[in-house]
């Protein structure tokens, strides 16, 4: 005689799936997608950015900013900058290409497998393009942080620390799940409960 | 005043781009201050009671480690730092400000911050202390699990203790609704 199956909860169902997909995938990311996921945002960037890789596998990128810098006490005639270069490990470079592996865990974790398909090519669309835009701004960020040092500018300070604080250190955690509650009607109304406190108190207010 | 309304509603855009409005809000604020001075300061002290609490839990266990400030020492050499970021106030600051712009009575509010920090902060503690065992395994696993697969695992287990103290309320305001 067959045992029953405990019927869980969809908390507990989904941290279950969620737990066990993320640590599958993740592995599997970090073994053998990793390289060709990079090799590809490498792709993608360089056609805003120029990208080179030194022999270690390190990315050299350049920047293009256009700026002078005014004459200082140490260098008495102003200098033009076309563009920055710097040094970005190839580690560094890894955090913006993860959030796949882990919005993938997310979605096939979710409930409702019908939707899960479609939700997994838009999301993928989606969260591919976020994480070129995020490599971006980490640069643009990076760039424009170290000019203000060279030219001992403190104005906007904390908003820079801000910005490259939440752009690789926030956002390649928090997108994956944030795409994923967007497209994902069931799980998003399973999450919020949205057919009933949401709505309920929206018609209050 | 719930009294009067009954069942469940369609979600409507309004409730939606409320909690969006708040959520944003909430986390950049929050984590804006993380970013000032006096905050580090108590962000660090956090750390190190953190490390001190793991490094009595791993004691307690039967295991060896010493502890300096915010670092887990093995007694191969191996060390391990809880640095800012490590001790889970980034996501403790995604869960709060979810369930602060989630629509639920203040109760219910400072019930899901304190319960839900409260778990959040235990499991980074497993985090930290399989973090130790795992470096003195392998850096290179060490690194996947420590920037990868324990953000994320952390992330996950914020959603979901969200999640369930939604369905909490909605179970508690179902009970209210209820005719006598």
């Amino acid at each position: 005689m067959p045992l029953p199956v405990p019927q869980l909860r969809p908390t507990t169902r989904f941290l279950l799936r969620g737990s066990t997909l993320l640590i599958g995938i993740l592995a599997l990311w970090w073994v053998s997608l990793r390289g060709p996921m990079l090799d590809l945002l490498h792709g993608a960037a360089g056609v805003f950015l120029q990208i080179r890789e030194n022999p270690s596998g390190d990315w050299i990128v350049r920047v293009p900013f256009e700026t002078l810098l005014p004459p200082t006490a140490k260098r008495p005639v102003a200098q033009q900058i076309h563009s920055i270069n710097f040094e970005m490990p190839r580690s560094d470079a890894s955090r913006f290409i993860f959030s796949l592996p882990v919005f993938w865990a997310i979605i096939l974790a979710a409930p409702c497998a019908r939707r899960n398909l479609w939700s997994l090519l838009i999301g993928t669309a989606i969260m591919a393009a976020l994480e070129v835009a995020l490599l971006l701004a980490f640069v643009d960020l990076a760039a424009y942080q170290a000019i203000s040092h060279i030219q001992g500018d403190a104005g906007f300070r904390w908003g820079r620390q801000l910005g490259l604080y939440i752009v690789p250190d926030v956002l390649p955690y928090l997108l994956p799940f944030g795409v994923a509650l967007s497209l994902h009607r069931e799980l998003r109304e399973q999450v919020f409960a949205v057919d009933t406190v949401m709505g309920r108190r929206a018609r209050i207010s | 005043m719930r009294e009067g309304i009954p069942g469940p509603h369609p979600v409507t855009h309004l409730g939606r781009f409320r909690f969006v409005l708040i959520f944003t809000g909430c986390l950049l604020f929050a984590f804006g201050l993380l970013l000032t001075p006096p905050i580090q300061s108590l962000d660090v002290q956090f750390s190190r009671t953190l490390v001190q609490g793991s490094h009595w839990l791993i004691l307690a266990c039967g295991g060896h480690a010493s502890r300096d400030a915010a670092i887990l020492r093995a007694p191969g050499g191996f060390g391990v730092e809880m640095r800012d970021g490590c001790n889970a106030v980034n996501v403790t600051i995604l869960l709060w400000s979810a369930v602060l712009a989630f629509p639920a009575s203040w109760k219910m509010k400072a019930v899901g911050l304190v319960v839900g920090s409260a778990v959040i902060q235990a499991l980074n503690i497993v985090r930290f202390i399989s973090l130790f065992y795992v470096g003195q395994y392998s850096l290179t696993w060490f690194d996947f699990a420590h920037i990868y697969l324990w953000e994320s695992l952390l992330v996950l287990d914020t959603m979901v203790v969200f999640w369930f103290w939604v369905s909490r309320v909605v179970r508690l305001d179902a009970a209210a609704c209820a005719p006598a």
